[in-house]
């Protein structure tokens, strides 16, 4: 296990949360600290509570039992946070800039209007992002990608002192892999980076540590889980995450584990 | 033109021309915002459920916009906080008991009232011509508090209507908002009564924003004024069409918009066809 000392290294902790909907347990006794340095892949099948516990840590669900305790709580609007862009009305009428703008609301606070920097640094990000020929287009006409990468944007000019992704790699292009891989990497010098995904091989490189959630959480510090652990957790393909890790080689998936 | 000028003597002219545009503006702003977070019904739950209050007051002798104004915002409180979970996943038939029991207890008491209720229906279908200059400056001071409390609060609007899981996390007050909304959405409701009634002011929420959508993409503001210009012309529009057909303004004013909206829809799909550039044309 990750020797964190509790309070140091450590950026929050998750302490044994439970919580569902309509009285149904999603999450079960949930403990999870997240260092400063970290970079975890929270994986899991689907259903198996993901999304849900990554609602809890950002304090949109209230556990039922448990608590997330922050050591270093970010101040306001500095949670940077990157939904999964499937769930997006695509039609809504948004210029790319002006989405990624909403990055800025909670340091500008009610009653303000943004102001030149914050213009400013949206006209970074897409820089950075690759998107500063679509700037001023609607977010109607961006690619899956490009409304991807608008996400992330849109999250970063939050300058945010945590990041929290969930499923940044589902049907994008090759591009912005490229794009987003470098630019975790780079973040991840100075803040924590929380991924969720149901597919780590595409963010498998930077992974250090990975927590498997399906309603209990297994944590592995290393990035590494044991059979038995994978099994209990998931019964799907978890060999994904051994790929392009050859030096952190998850032992190989058993082909035998029978339905769950 | 010189019927116009002659036309625009009368007061009740002057008071139904400023009513429609005053109308407008509430119809395109807080309009918009009810089609793209997906309020239709729920617009429509208050409105009915403001008939209530409309009844009330009339049966105690006073003024029923008051009455309605009310019942409209109460309605508007109520619906945000069962939206909030507060009635799990039923906020949808809520606001259909809503509409009918507004409707129930405003028939009632208009019943109850002694003699003859001749203004039943205006306040169901609406009667622009009956607005009188006390109206209009009502209608004028909602139009400013509406204007000032969007201009205040006009980035985190748009951000909780394109995201509000987002702005929850970046420390915007998503509830209370969306609670002011609704609240907004109660006052405009008023004003619409007026208007086009009860029964039809839906389409003046509705049709300017869709039509607006259609033409604008590429900026919430820009659809906005778009929607606002676009009620501007349905109200006048109809105004002028029930004078010169002689039909009711309310239903004039809905069904000018209606074909606004069926000709700017088939304008953009003409468009999209040439554009495309259909081989062997």
């Amino acid at each position: 296990m990750s020797v964190l000392e509790l309070g140091r290294d450590c950026m929050l902790e998750v302490r044994g949360v439970t919580f569902g909907y309509d009285g149904e347990a999603v999450l079960q006794n949930v403990d999870l600290r997240i260092g400063q340095r970290d970079f975890l892949a929270i994986i899991g099948p689907n259903g198996g509570g993901k999304t849900t516990l990554l609602r809890v840590i950002l304090g949109l669900e209230r556990p039922w039992w448990g608590q997330v305790h922050w050591y270093h709580r970010p101040s306001r609007g500095r949670i940077g946070y990157v939904p999964q862009f499937s769930t997006f009305d695509r039609n809504f009428p948004l210029s790319l800039e002006d989405a990624v703008l909403m990055g800025r609301l909670g340091q500008r606070g009610p009653l303000r209007r943004y102001h030149r920097e914050d213009r400013l640094a949206v006209a970074r990000v897409l820089e950075r992002l690759k998107l500063a020929d679509h700037a001023r287009s609607p977010i109607a006409e961006l690619s899956g990608g490009q409304m991807q990468r608008a996400l992330i944007g849109r999250a970063l000019v939050a300058e945010p002192e945590i990041l929290f992704l969930d499923e940044p790699t589902a049907s994008v292009d090759a591009e912005t892999r490229t794009v987003l891989s470098a630019l975790l990497q780079e973040l991840n010098t100075r803040i924590p980076v929380v991924v969720i995904t149901h597919d780590a091989t595409s963010i498998a490189a930077q992974v250090k540590q990975i927590a498997c959630v399906n309603r209990r959480l297994w944590y592995h510090g290393s990035g590494e889980l044991t059979n038995e652990q994978l099994e209990e957790a998931y019964g799907c393909p978890v060999e994904l995450i051994a790929h392009g890790v050859p030096h952190r080689v998850l032992g190989e998936h058993s082909h035998s584990h029978h339905g769950h | 033109m010189d019927e116009l000028r002659l036309l625009f003597r009368y007061e009740f002219i002057q008071n139904a021309v400023l009513a429609g545009l005053l109308a407008s503006v509430l119809s395109g702003l807080v309009g918009t915002f009810v089609v793209v977070k997906r309020l239709v019904f729920i617009a429509g739950g208050i409105s009915h459920a403001a008939f209530a209050g409309l009844g009330i007051c009339f049966y105690l002798g006073l003024n029923p916009l008051i009455g309605a104004v009310a019942v409209a915002v109460v309605a508007a409180v109520v619906l945000a906080w069962l939206g909030e979970g507060g009635a799990g996943r039923s906020q949808d038939a809520y606001i259909g008991i809503l509409w009918a029991a507004g409707m129930a207890v405003g028939i009632v008491f208009i019943h109850m009232t002694p003699g003859y209720a001749p203004d039943l229906m205006v306040y169901l279908f609406g009667d622009i011509l009956t607005v009188t200059r006390n109206d209009v400056y009502l209608l004028a001071s909602l139009v400013a508090l509406v204007l000032l409390i969007m201009m205040l609060l006009y980035k985190e609007f748009v951000a909780v209507a394109f995201d509000e899981t987002f702005s929850r996390v970046q420390g915007i007050p998503v509830r209370l908002l969306t609670m002011l909304l609704l609240v907004l959405v109660a006052l405009s409701v008023i004003m619409l009564i007026q208007v086009v009634g009860i029964v039809l002011l839906i389409a003046l929420f509705t049709l300017p924003p869709v039509v607006a959508l259609m033409l604008a993409l590429r900026s919430f503001t820009l659809v906005l004024l778009v929607a606002v210009l676009l009620a501007m012309l349905m109200t006048s529009g109809g105004l002028a069409g029930s004078y010169w057909l002689d039909i009711p303004s309310g239903p004039a004013i809905v069904l000018f918009g209606v074909v606004i909206a069926a000709l700017v829809r088939i304008a953009v799909w003409l468009r999209s066809r040439l554009r495309s550039g259909v081989p062997g044309m």
